[in-house]
């Protein structure tokens, strides 16, 4: 696939990573700014930091994790530095292509093994996985420790392949998420521990109340505090398919988020189950993504009826231009997007599912031969459509995590472009500038321009045909601060402020889009796609002229509507 | 009147059972209305609670054990149910909100059917799709796939509909949603 392939050295003893200067940049700047914290419990790199902020006189000033504009000197420690040694291919980063939404035979709606998931992700060009199984009584009993044999073994089969142990979390009193952690001694432990104590199906926690609402936050805590405690090397959080059944209210995912913003860093912006509207009689014909709910009562009232469905793929929060994820984004928070293929059953696959007991197993048997095409199944193999590509510093499991910690990633569905570079600099004057996730401090009244790299498809998709990219979309906002509202899933500032025709499928293209003098603080985001569907944005064509339509029940093939996006970069003025 | 009924039941499929029992059970005619309501009373958990027309307050032997109830100012049953039970009735009566389950010829809805066809038959009184601005031709085919639920919008009786395959429109609620962490086929 299109991705940068040079990975360095693969190494094959993720158990043995030593807290490295690395591994603290991703680490815990809560922990830093944490005055209950004695210096004492913190590492010698987290003591010089902290130092660094007294110095400055911030600490005790406000200084917290929370937003870009709480935490300049913060944002500016996470410039990204240079670590030499040519590896470096796009804009400074490995661009390392994963999914972290994997079901196998240990989820009760599963079947393949995790070798299966492995060796196709990794043939259809994944750099790295996250095994999710559901969460359940029987996972956390059983399959929390069967399951992890399977992902070693897949670890030392595939060494081109980052294969991080998850789960995917019934939150409580929300929907599901992928809970994952560094790999370690402890990885079993601790995910089991959070399992049996904070899992909405195991603690019968499901439904919207402020006590299963609190024990959400309760689990998050227990994260950081495993991290905290050196535990795990790192545990982190993104909520799945997030609108499906508007189970996920706006203050829920704000109090996530501010409750723990080094572990509860986003959600799909896309969610999997792809191919779930391919027409009859070669599909499911359902809607895309199975996004086929409508309110119930668990659901937050608040929510319109078209945030139910997808819109070219990706959910209601993400396609909706000035809607919830850039009422957050507006609000300074960075809160990420991903897209995944939450495989459980591959379409047009030939497999079914083993047999065995389930619940008195932990898994089911492996599967077995079928001896006809599943074409209701409505997954693709990870990788296969859905990419998230993370700029990691180095190949690494610790590498990966801080990635998407920082926000330095964007996704693509169906191989829609190869690679993209974004930098967002002060005009003229030379600067490399900061890439996604990032902000680029300037002083008030600095010109600003975002300079877009993007190397088109050029080689087919899995599809078999070399997608075109027709239009990128610029898309600004105001960073006005935090909302009074929690539940706010609007922001009025946010517009498509520029649009770029493409046209081609091969080459590199750039781009350059003029921010302008910046006397406030802004974000910038991208939006591309291959242009075969499209409609005005639901709050308005004054804000999207063509934004992504909403899917057709029975009728959305895949492959025919084609969008990436990236996460923002954020522009924030001195004085 | 409208009386409004709470049993503290945690999903539509089971308060669809329970106005279907009750409706058996009353002798209520073809006109009967009757509609859905998630509401979120006390310490409980958000729950779906019921009401529909009736000719005259039923007895407390014709309903369900331990449900609460409210019609006009009146409420029986437990404080919570009551509550939610009031709550339903208001909704409904004044058109601000509900799901209709039963509604004057909602049996003739089956099949595919024009919007104006579908408003011919019965008291559905606006057709709106999801993510377009203005209303369908009155000729657009709905494929109803014989579950049709619109609801209360503004004093009117609004059915939501999504695109569909071939240019048509089907109700954008489903008769068979995905479950959560069930097969995905």
């Amino acid at each position: 696939m299109g991705h940068g392939s040079s990975h360095g050295h693969p190494h094959d003893h993720p158990h043995e990573h030593p807290r490295s200067e690395a591994a603290l940049d991703q680490g815990d700047l809560a922990a830093v700014v944490d005055m209950a914290i004695p210096d004492a419990e913190l590492s010698p790199g987290q003591v010089s930091r902290r130092q660094m902020f007294r110095r400055a006189g911030l600490l005790g000033a406000g200084l917290t994790a929370a937003g870009v504009l709480g935490t300049p000197a913060a944002a500016s420690a996470a410039t990204p530095r240079h670590t030499g040694g040519g590896r470096e291919p796009r804009g400074g980063y490995l661009w390392l292509a994963g999914d972290h939404h994997i079901h196998t035979q240990h989820s009760s709606d599963g079947m393949y093994k995790v070798s299966d998931q492995v060796g196709h992700g990794a043939a259809y060009g994944l750099d790295w996985m996250v095994i999710t199984d559901h969460g359940s009584v029987a996972h956390a009993k059983i399959g929390v420790e069967k399951v992890n044999p399977d992902i070693v073994a897949a670890r030392r089969d595939h060494k081109e392949t980052l294969v991080f142990q998850g789960l995917e979390w019934n939150i409580p009193g929300a929907e599901h998420g992928t809970v994952f952690v560094a790999p370690g001694r402890n990885e079993v432990s601790t995910l089991k521990e959070f399992e049996n104590g904070y899992d909405g199906s195991v603690k019968n926690a499901g439904a919207s109340t402020p006590q299963n609402e609190a024990l959400a936050i309760a689990g998050l805590n227990f994260l950081a505090d495993s991290v905290r405690r050196r535990r795990v090397d790192g545990a982190l959080f993104l909520a799945n398919h997030p609108s499906r059944k508007g189970l996920d209210s706006p203050h829920e995912i704000r109090g996530w988020r501010d409750a723990q913003p080094g572990i509860a860093v986003g959600m799909e912006g896309a969610p999997g189950h792809q191919a779930a509207g391919i027409p009859r009689p070669a599909g499911p014909g359902s809607g895309r993504g199975f996004y086929d709910s409508t309110p119930g009562a668990d659901s937050w009232p608040g929510y319109p009826p078209e945030s139910y469905k997808t819109f070219g793929g990706f959910d209601w929060m993400t396609s909706t231009v000035g809607g919830l994820w850039d009422s957050l984004l507006a609000e300074g928070k960075g809160w990420w997007i991903t897209a995944n293929s939450d495989a459980h059953a591959i379409h047009a696959d030939t497999t079914v599912r083993g047999g065995g007991d389930f619940n008195a197993d932990g898994r089911y048997d492996d599967p077995a031969y079928g001896g006809t095409l599943n074409v209701n199944a409505g997954d693709f193999w990870p990788g296969f459509y859905s990419r998230t590509h993370v700029g990691a510093r180095s190949f690494d499991y610790l590498a990966v995590m801080e990635a998407i910690r920082q926000g330095r990633v964007w996704v693509d569905h169906g191989g829609l472009i190869s690679a993209l570079v974004v930098r967002a600099r002060q005009s003229g004057t030379g600067q490399l500038g900061v890439s996604l996730g990032d902000t680029l401090h300037v002083r008030k009244g600095a010109k600003v321009e975002v300079s877009i790299e993007i190397t088109l498809a050029g080689v087919p998709n899995w599809a078999q045909v070399v997608p075109a990219l027709a239009r990128v979309d610029v898309i600004q906002g105001d960073v006005t601060g935090p909302v009074t509202d929690p539940d706010a899933f609007t922001t009025p500032s946010t517009k498509v402020v520029s649009s770029y025709e493409v046209g081609k499928n091969s080459g590199t293209v750039t781009f350059t889009y003029k921010v302008g003098a910046v006397d406030r603080p802004v974000y910038v985001r991208l939006r591309g796609t291959d242009g075969k569907r499209s409609a005005p944005g639901l709050l308005g064509a004054a804000v999207d002229p063509h934004g992504p339509a909403i899917d057709v029940y029975g009728d959305a093939d895949p492959w025919n509507d084609l969008w990436f996006y990236s996460n923002p970069i954020w522009i924030v003025p001195r004085g | 009147m409208i009386l409004g009924l709470d049993t503290g039941t945690r999903t539509l499929t089971e308060a669809e059972h329970l106005l279907h029992d009750l409706v058996k059970a009353l002798g209520l005619g073809e006109d009967t209305v009757a509609c859905t309501h998630f509401v979120r009373t006390g310490d409980g958990p958000p729950h779906v609670a019921c009401s529909l027309t009736v000719p005259h307050l039923p007895g407390p032997a014709a309903l369900p054990d331990g449900a609460g109830t409210a019609s006009g100012a009146g409420r029986t049953g437990p404080e919570d149910l009551a509550e939610g039970a009031a709550l339903a009735a208001i909704a409904h009566a004044t058109g601000t909100g509900g799901r209709l389950v039963l509604f004057p010829g909602h049996g003739a809805l089956t099949g595919t059917l024009g919007v104006a066809e579908i408003m011919a038959r019965s008291g559905i009184e606006r057709v709106v799709v999801l993510a377009h601005t203005g209303d369908p031709a009155p000729d657009t085919p709905v494929v109803t796939r014989d579950f049709v639920r619109p609801q209360w919008c503004d004093g009117k009786i609004v059915l939501l509909t999504m695109p569909a395959a071939d240019g048509r429109l089907m109700p954008a609620e489903v008769p068979d949603p995905t479950p959560c962490c069930a097969d995905h086929g």
